[in-house]
């Protein structure tokens, strides 16, 4: 099963369109490895324990120079956004990163012919 | 994995941002003499799909979750670590300034964990193991459970110079949460790749070697 260069493209942009989906409502609310590891060394976890509802890993944090909040923060658009919000944020995302790699490459790949 | 903000004291935030900024320019160096146009559709649709991949955490027990990185993933399928440099730092750029995942000043380190250290392990360890004779899928398998193990001990050590976390405590949690989650690594990178060989064989970078060799 060989396929064009386009449905290539169109196909793996549906997948990963498809991914991004299922991830706003199947994905897991528990922290990743790095949060849980914060909660663990800051005594709020116990290492294979479940995780803390209200747990802020960020709180073992060391700096404080530097705060940026960003426009679509955790793949959101904030509380009042729900699941539709969620939904924008992660299929703009995923249109973004294509078309940013895409662009990308295109001006610096070797040209064939 | 994602290191925020208040990780990492500002001055070794740039240390790190300088290393990473050096490899930057070597992937781009790779870019332009080695990715040929026939692998831009290549490129987008992996940036895209690691993009979309890295949103669904998935359960690891534990009170923990965790997702594909995908640096080893890159590495083996352009056939170069430098593939997996110029990937995850689009996909971390683009996480960092829109969703506020992983820090701005704490970017150089995440691209030097999931896009360096996830890059040279996979393909190295790929090449050692495949060329060792066993089967595509075990040994991609194989490299991205220990990419993201390897990467997990890499920032428990950033996490340690910082005073962030304990060493041994931030060592042996961050070891065991990556144990489980590389295991999610290992079964998507597999299944990427065999979706890929399935689809367009001729896009596999082993492949062409192997034709260009035949």
């Amino acid at each position: 099963m060989n396929i064009s260069n386009t449905q290539f493209l169109i196909g793996g942009l549906v997948i990963a369109i498809l991914i991004g989906g299922l991830a706003v409502f199947l994905a897991s609310g528990d922290p990743d490895g790095l949060e849980s590891t914060a909660l663990y060394v800051q005594g709020e976890k116990t290492l294979t324990g479940p995780s803390p509802e209200d747990g802020d890993p960020e709180a073992v944090g060391v700096s404080d120079g530097f705060a940026y909040t960003a426009p679509l923060p955790d793949y959101s658009m904030g509380e009042e956004g729900g699941k539709i919000g969620e939904i924008f944020a992660v299929f703009a995302g995923i249109l973004i990163v294509f078309g940013l790699a895409f662009i990308a490459s295109r001006l610096i790949a070797v040209k064939t012919k | 994995m994602h290191i925020p903000d208040a990780f990492l004291p500002l001055w070794q935030s740039a240390i790190y941002w300088i290393v990473a900024l050096v490899l930057i320019a070597l992937a781009l160096k790779w870019a332009k003499n080695e990715l040929s146009e026939d692998k831009i559709p290549l490129v987008a649709v992996l940036s895209a799909g690691i993009f979309a991949i890295q949103a669904f955490n998935l359960p690891v027990a534990m009170g923990t979750s965790g997702h594909l990185v995908g640096g080893a993933l890159a590495a083996i399928v352009l056939g170069s670590p430098y593939a997996a440099v110029f990937i995850l730092t689009l996909v971390l750029i683009i996480q960092g300034i829109i969703f506020g995942d992983g820090g701005l000043t704490t970017m150089g380190v995440n691209i030097l964990n999931m896009g360096v250290i996830g890059g040279f392990v996979g393909f190295y360890e790929y090449k050692t193991l495949s060329g060792a004779g066993l089967n595509r899928y075990a040994s991609a398998g194989i490299v991205a459970w220990l990419a993201c193990v390897i990467a997990a001990i890499a920032a428990s050590l950033e996490m340690a110079i910082a005073g962030t976390f304990p060493l041994v405590p931030g060592l042996i949690a961050m070891g065991t949460y990556h144990v489980a989650i590389g295991v999610i690594e290992g079964i998507i990178t597999a299944a990427a790749i065999y979706f890929i060989a399935t689809a367009r064989p001729d896009l596999l970078a082993e492949n062409v070697t192997t034709e260009a060799a035949a």
